[in-house]
């Protein structure tokens, strides 16, 4: 009776330990786990920014990214800028991007790019950044309208063409991405209150209800200002540690690993989860879009 | 007690004398000459036109001359482009690598005694500095300095058709300053490095012209 006693008590713990192992994975990562609705006919997307480093870690990432996939097919994903660092030769884009995104590009999905720092304006000109050829520009999915901005060259000329193209949309959801922040708590470069004077008025005034934005290496949802959503993604492919402290405008930071971010927009309700290089979810949650 | 001469008199007097004057100038053989009162008249007047323009704001006609240099360095361009197999939004990476090199060379070579000034005119410079000076004070002034350090300067060759190293990072123009300055067309872009400003060439990487020192 002791011997049996004691096998089973062996064999609970080999049990215990597998199920452990399993769920931790070989190289501890997280279980992936999806959090948003995932219905079928709703807008699935990816947003990751400052990417193109060609590490390791960015092609860590990229793995997660395309088994997130799997998991929760989108169809698109919004690259936030600093897309190559360094030289941008033509073994650049092989490295820094087409290699760690092969899976998802042999799947099709779209990759629509906005120009950081770092990046070089004819970066335009590059088939699978999906600019058309422009440093800025706008482009639509069910009843949300995306416009890719060149924050580095906030100029006269830009500025009308996305007044006009934020009056002229009829889009239920508009969403705007680029590369420098308005609203940040890092240290190494903080809000950018030249371009809160000059960006914010026009969000403000035609409904634009999300803003995601890189250059800072780390992940933060910045409480709403002004009625506007901002997100910091950009740890794709660069990740500065302890980088962020929660100030008085931090809903939710982390600079602990690399992390993009899945977004779905249904109807009213916009869903969207942060997952980190080892599958961990760092940040979730649904915005309803304010009636204006 | 001395009097004073009555002020109505000194007024007549002053007219009499410029009546007289502009008399006797329309008079002379050697034809229509600006009288000294005249021609003190109308650059006080012109002074007063520009001292009227508020600091930092540019004259027509120094802006008009700025445009104008401008607009040539574009034409050339053009006219440059056209031979250099431009990308289209299909591009390979070799291609766009490619045509940036060969795009670079060729507006090097167009415009080898190229020097710095022959676009930015002495006028716009000193509006430049004086428009920083206006919008950047304290706070505002040490981080404007401080985002135009970002990309270390040195190993920056401060000289027309120096191309700028693939390396380094292009800072964001602050907006506050770039509604200032004069606009620009799409193919060039201002660009703050260390002290100085640069004017761009954005596809072709090159510097076509600088400011040094603009920043206090």
């Amino acid at each position: 009776m002791q011997r049996a006693n004691i096998t089973v008590v062996v064999l609970l713990s080999i049990l215990a330990i597998i199920q452990s192992a399993y769920s931790q994975g070989a190289d501890n990562q997280e279980t992936l786990r999806i959090t948003l609705p995932n219905k079928k006919d709703s807008v699935h997307f990816a947003v990751i920014g400052d990417t193109g480093s060609g590490t390791d870690a960015q092609r860590q990432l990229a793995a997660i990214l395309e088994r997130s996939r799997s998991l929760f097919p989108f169809d698109f994903v919004l690259l936030l800028g600093d897309n190559l660092y360094g030289s941008e030769d033509a073994k650049d884009y092989t490295n820094k991007f087409e290699v760690p995104y092969k899976a998802l590009l042999d799947a099709n999905v779209k990759f629509y790019a906005a120009l950081g720092n770092h990046d070089r304006p004819t970066q335009r000109y590059y088939k699978l950044f999906n600019m058309d050829g422009k440093e800025y520009y706008s482009f639509k999915r069910n009843n949300v309208r995306f416009f890719a901005l060149n924050s580095n060259y906030m100029d006269k000329t830009q500025l009308k063409w996305l007044e006009d193209e934020l009056a002229n949309s009829g889009s239920d959801w508009k969403i705007c991405f680029f590369h420098h922040p308005l609203y940040s708590s890092g240290k190494q470069h903080g809000s950018n209150e030249g371009l809160q004077k000059v960006l914010e008025p026009l969000f403000v005034k035609h409904s634009v209800t999300i803003v995601f934005a890189g250059h800072e290496h780390f992940y933060e949802r910045i409480k709403p200002q002004k009625g506007v959503y901002h997100f910091i993604s950009g740890a794709g492919g660069k990740l500065r540690p302890g980088d962020v402290r929660a100030t008085k405008l931090t809903e939710k930071a982390y600079d602990q690993d690399l992390n993009f971010m899945l977004v779905e927009v249904v109807g009213e309700e916009l869903h969207f989860q942060a997952i980190s290089r080892t599958g961990m979810t760092i940040d979730a949650g649904v915005i309803s879009r304010p009636s204006r | 007690m001395k009097q004073r001469p009555n002020k109505n008199i000194l007024s007549t007097y002053k007219l009499a004398l410029i009546g007289t004057a502009s008399l006797l100038f329309s008079l002379s053989p050697s034809g229509p000459q600006t009288s000294p009162v005249f021609a003190q008249q109308a650059s006080t007047t012109e002074t007063q036109a520009r001292s009227t323009h508020p600091p930092g704001v540019l004259a027509d006609r120094d802006l008009s001359e700025f445009n104008e240099r401008v607009k040539d360095y574009v034409k050339l361009r053009e006219r440059l482009a056209d031979k250099a197999d431009k990308p289209s939004d299909e591009s390979k990476p070799a291609e766009i690598e490619a045509y940036q090199i060969a795009f670079a060379e060729q507006i090097k070579v167009a415009r080898a005694g190229a020097r710095a000034g022959d676009i930015f005119t002495s006028q716009i410079a000193k509006q430049v500095r004086q428009i920083i000076k206006d919008e950047f004070k304290g706070e505002s002034l040490k981080e404007l300095r401080a985002l135009a350090q970002e990309p270390n300067p040195n190993g920056v060759a401060l000289r027309v058709n120096a191309v700028y190293p693939d390396r380094k990072e292009i800072v964001e123009m602050p907006p506050a300053l770039l509604l200032k300055l004069p606009a620009l067309p799409k193919s060039l872009r201002y660009q703050l490095l260390g002290r100085h400003m640069l004017l761009m060439d954005r596809e072709a990487r090159l510097i076509i012209d600088y400011l040094p020192n603009v920043l206090p």
